[in-house]
């Protein structure tokens, strides 16, 4: 094989060290992004905490407020206090739902430094209005 | 080439039958599987909404099987509160020309109401709306609350002048559908005006035209009709339609008009569209002349194709309130002044 390569072939050398140098970055980047994988993961592992936190409106803490895992069923909900603590250890990039009727979601995600999530809902921007149907039939009114 | 013609025959007919959105779109699916699921999960609280839309929707296929369990659940469990509505009414009436007032009034009775919901299942129009549009949401199903103006038989259409009414437009295989689950879910008993559950399979999915009679949207597109949405004149002069109208009918096309002054032996022509054969005998005005009310099969009735056709003539001059009843439900209402 390397008879073949020769300097007279130039051009087939370009070639050849093209294709290699292709061959050579798909090998180099492959363990790279699987080191990066692995790190986040270790760093996961170490650093999965358990969250606490608490929920209030703009005047009040909040009874019952929903705080779900996005994407699976762990969930809790808040005490009287308005407080929760998460059931389950949770890692950085973890997001939580904190659902409550009347009030917009909120989403937290779980950062490096987070420990204690301090969530402000807001009511829900919507005008509540109503008619009811009675079934009963229409009478017009008359001049006696 | 005959092929060919046949072929695009039946796209042309497939794509006709799909631009309307209503139920008939789904005549393939057996909504029972979703009804059966969502009357197991009856007295089921709101304290964990991802949780109940999770039970009512996990074992179904479709959004649209998902979408119904959603509505029939919220339908069968959450009343409409009587009491809230008239003091919502009464309020929003006193501060209409106030709208600071109004705004405070509204974020006030807002968490109110909602409390109420959580606590004892009950609400007004926008909070069945609401719970409709929030479960269907944690379904991943695009659903909106549409804010607007229902028209009833008791509404004063002359202070008809702020929104009234709110239902919902559901997204289901990339086609918008409307229901209205408030008006679904029963009416007061007429006596002591407490609620009783009654639900009316017709507001799902309704046909957008009919709809259109007794809701309008405070913005125009929510009518799903583009450029046959009615105007809000043309709206309030509509005739009054009942509940039972949407299990009876597909559509109320004749007479446009509530009121009508008309002569002494003129004809009178009624026309619907009706969603199941009926018997003419079955066919019914209940007419009152203020003073007494006379039951009468009109003549000629012709039932062809689904398509209803009355006509009437008044033999005495008078103020007449005439009831459309079918199969001894009460479908709509008309007025009639007869001249000489």
């Amino acid at each position: 094989m390397k008879q073949h390569v020769t300097l007279p072939q130039k051009k087939h050398l370009t070639t050849f060290s093209f294709i290699s140098l292709l061959i050579l970055t798909l090998f180099v980047s492959h363990p790279t992004f699987s080191q990066t994988k692995n790190e986040n993961n270790s760093k996961s592992i170490t650093k999965e905490r358990t969250i606490k936190g608490i929920v209030s409106d703009e005047t009040d803490v909040l009874l019952g407020v929903n705080i779900v895992q996005e994407g699976t069923v762990n969930g809790t909900t808040t005490n009287e206090k308005g407080e929760f603590t998460f059931p389950k250890k949770l890692n950085v990039g973890d997001v939580l739902l904190f659902s409550y009727i009347g009030y917009e979601t909120q989403k937290v995600e779980i950062k490096e430094d987070t420990s204690f999530i301090t969530v402000k809902l807001t009511l829900d921007d919507v005008t509540m209005i109503g008619t009811l149907d009675t079934g009963k039939p229409y009478k017009s009114k008359r001049k006696d | 080439m005959r092929y060919l013609k046949t072929i695009v025959n039946i796209l042309l007919f497939i794509i006709a039958k799909h631009s309307f959105a209503q139920i008939s779109d789904f005549n393939h699916i057996d909504f029972k599987k979703a009804d059966s699921i969502a009357l197991s999960y009856n007295n089921e609280g709101l304290y964990n909404l991802p949780k109940l839309a999770y039970q009512l929707t996990c074992n179904l296929d479709t959004d649209a099987e998902k979408f119904r369990a959603i509505y029939f659940w919220v339908c069968h469990n959450i009343s409409n509160n009587y009491s809230l509505y008239l003091r919502n009414k009464h309020q929003r009436h006193r501060f209409k020309n106030d709208s600071i007032k109004l705004k405070n009034w509204n974020k006030n009775f807002k968490k109110k109401l909602f409390k109420k919901l959580l606590k004892n299942n009950t609400t007004i129009c926008t909070g069945y709306a609401y719970l409709v549009r929030e479960l269907a949401k944690l379904a991943n199903i695009e659903c909106n609350i549409i804010q607007g103006y229902g028209r009833v038989s008791t509404t004063n259409i002359e202070t008809l002048d702020l929104p009234n009414h709110s239902w919902n437009a559901v997204k289901l295989n990339k086609k918008w559908y409307l229901c209205d689950p408030t008006w679904a879910s029963g009416i007061p008993n007429p006596k002591t005006n407490h609620f009783s559950f009654q639900y009316n399979d017709g507001f799902f999915l309704a046909e957008p035209k009919l709809f259109a009679v007794n809701h309008f949207p405070v913005e125009a597109k929510w009518s799903l009709l583009e450029d046959n949405a009615p105007t809000f004149n043309a709206f309030l002069a509509a005739p009054i339609i009942y509940g039972k109208a949407y299990e009876s009918l597909d559509q109320h096309t004749l007479p446009k008009q509530m009121h009508q002054t008309i002569k002494r032996f003129e004809h009178v022509r009624f026309e619907y569209q009706l969603k199941k054969p009926i018997q003419p005998k079955d066919v019914v005005f209940k007419i009152d002349n203020g003073t007494s009310i006379e039951n009468i099969i009109p003549m000629p009735i012709s039932v062809l194709n689904s398509t209803l056709k009355i006509e009437h003539q008044f033999t005495k001059k008078g103020f007449y309130d005439v009831h459309l009843y079918l199969e001894e439900h009460l479908i709509s209402t008309y007025t009639f002044k007869v001249e000489d």
